[in-house]
């Protein structure tokens, strides 16, 4: 238990997935306008990981990795198909994306309506497939673990597009120069951001 | 030929399109890293947008983001397991960043927008110029995080060693993290006040 | 536009699912002996790294390996017996570990009293960079050089990586400096050693 929540909580705050790996940079600084729907994107983010992540994980564990498939025939033992994870990790996250979409789209019209416009975006977004990778890197125990490390990535993710968000909304009424503005500036309080972030390293 | 090079500069799709930061500056501590990955990309770009070309006619629409998927994909594993064979060391260092070409808004948006609907040859050099150009910002950065942090280019110590016996020391905060965002941010100024002052 | 009938969508995924699996395959198998050559010559470099040749060149570290070392076995784990650059004879061990993001892994030679450490090399997955990836700098591994793995009754302590002025009661000869800044990493190393060492 307790190095689940270790997991968790470095996701979160020192492996965060923008300011330490720059993963999912491009729907970050697109959909950060404002607070509220960037809280969205950051919900359905969290959600798609931990849906994916830890599938993943049993597709790595049982079908990929170095002596995976012996649980079929022992034969099987030495295949090694490791080389095909990028290929059918991205096939997957593009999968269940549109699942849940349909599943969403069925049982709740409300959170459909909150989540809807997010998800196609969310399919390219490399924090999705990013996670999924430093999972099979991190050889995590159980799927536990691989899911306490999604939802701590996808945590980590949503507290930075909504602190950024929060800032770009003050941000309206500063004086900037102007060929400073919307863009690099954007650049440069994630940078700023980051550094204070950096102050987690010793937890 | 001018409509090529537009990716270099003024349509540079780091600065301007914000396109593929993603996986972009978490490879930029060092310059060999940065170079390879440059290459790689521009390698995949280029090949993907060739081959999406070349079958552009026969792709129906409805699957075409799965094929497109399907094709950068393989292109990436394919560059992934020969840099391992060729250039291990780098391989080691650029780790999950090359798988994630694939998710890299910059190589997927060009097939959208351009190699669907144009010819192979221009798709091909379309996909090698927007390559570079990214490439580009990312050399740039690299250049000056290794100079300044590291205080080697390439690996190979530049900065006098008299320097460092007069007091001079390595700026750490350039090999972290946050200061390619920020480095970036300063490219995205020159850049926008050279367009202004171009008005 | 043109419209596409069902099965010439089918038809057409299931032709492209097998172009791309043939050709990755084929790549695959093309490319492996060349990938596990460096695997081998990258190990190679580091464990004679660590028996004092310095930094050997690619093309020949493979074959100056075989040279001077021959393979043996510590209690069933991977151990080479080596020739140091300095003419005495070392054994290499392999240790594993845990640092703190992923596995962290290393090559010991120990002098031909089996306690005194002659080299050390480490090399890590992901820890942090400019903090945990400290630990495969020449700072931190001469810090080992010298070092013993018994206190003075002959007994196993192995080499502990502590911060300087804790544990004030483990005699000098048997710890180094931890890595300031970078506590669980240098944890991981204490940790793999005493581990890996211990296997008598």
């Amino acid at each position: 238990m307790r190095e689940l929540t270790d997991i968790f909580v470095r996701s979160v705050f020192i492996d965060n997935m923008v300011f330490a790996y720059f993963l999912g940079m491009c729907s970050y600084l697109a959909v950060s306008k404002n607070v509220k729907t960037a809280f969205g994107l950051g919900i359905a983010v969290c959600f798609v990981l931990a849906v994916t992540v830890p599938v993943n994980y049993l597709i790595d564990k049982y079908l990929l990795q170095e002596g995976a498939l012996a649980w079929l025939s022992p034969e099987m033992a030495n295949v090694d198909l490791s080389y095909l994870s990028l290929i059918l990790f991205i096939a997957i996250i593009a999968g269940i994306v549109q699942l849940l979409e349909m599943v969403i789209e069925k049982l709740s019209p409300v959170l459909y309506q909150a989540l809807g416009i997010f998800l196609p975006l969310i399919a390219v977004n490399c924090a999705i497939l990013g996670a999924s990778l430093f999972m099979q890197e991190k050889h995590f125990p159980t799927v536990a673990h691989s899911f306490s490390y999604a939802m701590g990535s996808g945590v980590g993710w949503l507290l930075a597009i909504v602190a950024f968000a929060a800032i770009r909304e003050r941000l309206k009424y500063s004086n900037i120069p102007q060929p400073l503005q919307e863009k690099g500036i954007a650049y440069i309080i994630t940078g700023l951001l980051g550094i204070g972030f950096m102050a987690f390293l010793g937890i | 030929m001018r409509k090529y090079l537009g990716p270099l500069s003024k349509d540079n799709p780091i600065l301007v399109q914000i396109l593929g930061v993603c996986s972009a500056l978490a490879v930029t501590a060092q310059l060999k890293p940065a170079v390879v990955m440059t290459l790689s990309v521009m390698v995949v770009c280029a090949v993907a947008n060739l081959v999406i070309s070349l079958i552009r006619n026969t792709i129906p629409p409805r699957i075409r983001i799965i094929v497109q998927l399907l094709v950068v994909s393989t292109l990436v594993i394919v560059v992934d397991q020969v840099l391992q064979a060729v250039v291990y060391d780098v391989s080691k260092m650029l780790s999950v960043f090359v798988g994630l070409i694939i998710t890299n808004c910059i190589i997927m948006g060009r097939l959208e927008a351009f190699a669907l609907s144009h010819k192979p040859i221009p798709s091909f050099i379309d996909g090698l110029m927007n390559g570079a150009g990214y490439g580009l910002v990312l050399v740039i950065v690299a250049f000056f995080r290794e100079l300044l942090g590291s205080g080697t280019l390439w690996n190979y110590p530049v900065i006098p060693s008299a320097f460092y016996e007069a007091g001079y020391m390595n700026n750490g905060l350039m090999i972290l993290p946050p200061m390619a965002l920020i480095l970036v941010g300063t490219l995205v100024w020159i850049q926008n006040s050279k367009k202004i002052n171009a008005k | 536009m043109k419209e596409f009938s069902n099965r010439y969508i089918f038809l057409y995924i299931t032709l492209l699912v097998v172009v791309t699996a043939v050709l990755l395959t084929g790549v695959h198998i093309g490319l492996k002996p060349r990938q596990e050559a460096n695997q081998q010559i990258e190990k190679a470099q580091q464990i004679l790294r660590a028996a004092g040749y310095g930094d050997v060149e690619k093309t020949v570290a493979a074959e100056k390996f075989s040279s001077v070392a021959t393979r043996t076995e510590r209690n069933g784990h991977e151990a080479y017996t080596i020739q140091c650059a300095d003419g005495t004879e070392g054994t290499v061990i392999r240790v594993n570990g845990k640092g703190l993001w992923g596995p962290i892994w290393g090559y010991v030679v120990l002098a031909d009293d089996q306690a005194t450490i002659k080299g050390i090399v480490f090399s890590h997955k992901s820890e942090t960079p400019g903090l945990g990836d400290k630990i495969t700098q020449d700072k931190f591994t001469s810090s080992f050089i010298g070092k013993k793995i018994v206190d003075k009754n002959g007994n196993f302590v192995s080499v502990r990586v502590l911060q300087k002025g804790k544990e004030n009661n483990i005699a000098e000869e048997n710890r180094v400096d931890a890595i300031s800044g970078a506590t669980l990493t240098s944890k991981g190393v204490d940790a793999m050693l005493r581990n890996c060492l211990n296997e008598k």
